[in-house]
């Protein structure tokens, strides 16, 4: 039985590995850019149909930027219109939807890197992509259950409390997972 | 009719709607229009006129507009859709001219005309933040919108302001007063909690129609400015399209459950409804559309073609009008559809479901 911090040792080098290798290096990057904007994009920070090109910015953007307007959603400061696309720039979704990046790239790097070590087995890069998904979920969970709306869905309170909690519980699956995958990994390069 | 929620029992609406009878929940009547007519644009608005008679800063109306359920009821059946003030509402709004405005002509404005005022809010703006802190013609107004019922209502708000409680009855938008904190129901216009319970809000009628056919009627109209002091994504409607009609506002369902199901109609059907002197009344605004002119009980509702809109009149003593071809005939003369001879009364297009959940013995027009 191998301990926790065992576990984790063995993540930190498989994440070490993956970060050194030109190839999981980028899928880590893709990964990280490609998550964080889906999950700008469900949260409607990011989207289509802008008509110009201009930069709007709140009178009080200090004030402004910890507003929560829901659940893990808080009020943008600046608006950057560029042709057609939009992007509404909220200083904490940002770095919200960049942190779930980087564990879903983590994931799908180590577990590429894994996949690449001949002797591991168990692993698919779905594992990663797989423990994203509560999280690009919370992402929709906007201040007035918009998701359940275009889904055409009726809110109960057990459904409400499944998406304020399906944030947390996305970055937990993450981590489990980047441990998982690291250990497998690790044990890929050792043997 | 299947009922969500018990409700005490009521006689008809239009017995309760009857002028003069006592306070309390479940009375209603004795509110009042006052319809004014502007010489230079030709718009006429209609306040329902009353006294401040409430404790604190909001104005409201004399007696209680018909309710027919208690407000524990109502209180039992609150939903909670999204934090206080986290659809913030907008107090200090900014106007610009048509030349100025950032709205298609197809999509929907909600019109309001007052003395030397003419005022759009598009629904593309009203959609992210449901009401705005207004002054019209020197009174101050709350614009109210509600996605999930297909309303917009203007309230008086005195010295005060209005914000979002993110609390739904029946899908239906719950308003707080920020002088007491009291929560106010928009179609039923009525406080149900805090310091105003009981009290009913002076409301005006909005016009819902399209930015195109508004700005035609009305030239020199201003419209809502997308600088709100928020930034939204103001071209996306997070619930549907009204352009065509899409999404939430054609689906069966809804958000939170109906305080009743009465499968007479679609659940999204839009009805014009009103509420007062002359009882409880929903008119299918298809069949007003068609006909021009709907006689309802002591109402009549009329048909705006340049606007594609209704305005509903208090008619208690029948007098005969029909549609001609250069505007609605009556006994003397011929009016413009926004111009009859009677009062105006406080009348909405709301989706089905939510007037009759409300109102579950309200006439019903179709």
């Amino acid at each position: 039985m191998i301990s926790l911090s065992e576990s984790v040792s063995q993540t930190r080098r498989s994440i070490d590995a993956a970060i050194r290798r030109w190839d999981s290096a980028a899928v880590i990057a893709a990964a990280t850019v490609l998550y964080a904007l889906t999950y700008l994009t469900a949260i409607g920070h990011v989207f289509t149909g802008a008509r110009s090109f201009d930069l709007v910015v709140v009178a009080d953007p200090l004030a402004r930027f910890a507003q929560s307007t829901g659940t893990f959603l808080w009020e943008p400061i600046a608006r950057v219109d560029a042709g057609i696309v939009g992007y509404l720039f909220s200083p904490l979704n940002t770095g919200l939807g960049l942190l779930l990046g980087v564990l879903v790239g983590l994931n799908l790097g180590v577990a590429y890197l894994a996949w690449r070590q001949p002797k591991a087995c168990g692993i698919s890069a779905g594992s990663g992509f797989l423990a994203a998904i509560p999280a690009l979920i919370s992402g929709s969970a906007c201040c007035a259950p918009v998701l359940l709306v275009v889904l055409g869905i009726q809110a109960s309170g057990l459904l409400l409390l499944a998406i304020d909690v399906a944030l947390p519980l996305g970055v937990l699956l993450l981590l489990g997972s980047l441990v998982y995958v690291g250990r497998m990994g690790a044990a890929g390069q050792a043997a | 009719m299947e009922r969500q929620v018990t409700r005490r029992a009521v006689l008809a609406a239009g017995l309760t709607a009857l002028a003069g009878c006592t306070g309390g929940a479940g009375s209603s009547g004795g509110t009042t229009t006052q319809t004014t007519t502007d010489s230079t644009t030709g718009a006429t608005s209609t306040t329902e006129s009353g006294t401040t008679t409430g404790t604190g800063d909001v104005p409201v109306a004399e007696s209680q507009l018909p309710l027919e359920y208690t407000f524990n009821e109502l209180r039992d059946a609150v939903h909670t859709g999204a934090r206080k003030d986290a659809i913030p509402a907008i107090d200090e709004p900014v106007f610009v001219s048509p030349d100025e405005a950032e709205v298609d002509d197809e999509a929907i404005v909600f019109g309001i005309a007052a003395g030397e005022t003419v005022k759009a809010y598009p629904q593309q703006i009203l959609v992210w933040h449901e009401v705005v802190n207004d002054v019209v013609d020197g009174t101050p107004l709350a614009v109210t919108y509600c996605p999930l019922t297909g309303t917009a209502l203007g309230f008086e708000r005195g010295t005060t302001t209005f914000g979002v409680s993110g609390k739904l009855v029946n899908n239906n938008l719950v308003m707080y007063d920020r002088a007491t904190d009291s929560w106010w129901s928009q179609i039923l216009g009525t406080a149900f909690r805090g310091q105003y319970e009981g009290d009913s809000l002076r409301g005006h009628p909005l016009v819902w129609t399209t930015w195109g056919k508004w700005r035609d009627r009305f030239p020199d109209t201003e419209v809502l400015s997308q600088e709100t002091g928020f930034l939204r994504n103001y071209g996306n409607d997070p619930y549907g399209s009204y352009n065509p009609k899409g999404g939430y506002y054609t689906q069966d369902s809804t958000l939170f459950d109906t305080l009743v199901k009465d499968g007479r109609h679609h659940p999204k059907e839009v009805f014009v409804g009103t509420r007062g002197q002359g009882g409880v009344v929903a008119i299918q605004e298809a069949e007003i559309a068609d006909r021009g002119v709907v006689p309802a009980g002591e109402y009549l509702a009329v048909h705006h073609p340049d606007l594609d809109a209704t305005y509903t009149y208090h008619n208690p003593e029948g007098v005969e009008f029909s549609a001609g071809d250069t505007g609605i005939v009556g006994p003397e003369e011929t009016h413009r559809p926004d111009d009859l001879p009677l009062d105006r009364v406080m009348a909405f297009d709301a989706m089905w479901f939510a007037w009759v959940g409300f109102y579950p013995s309200t006439e019903v027009i179709a």
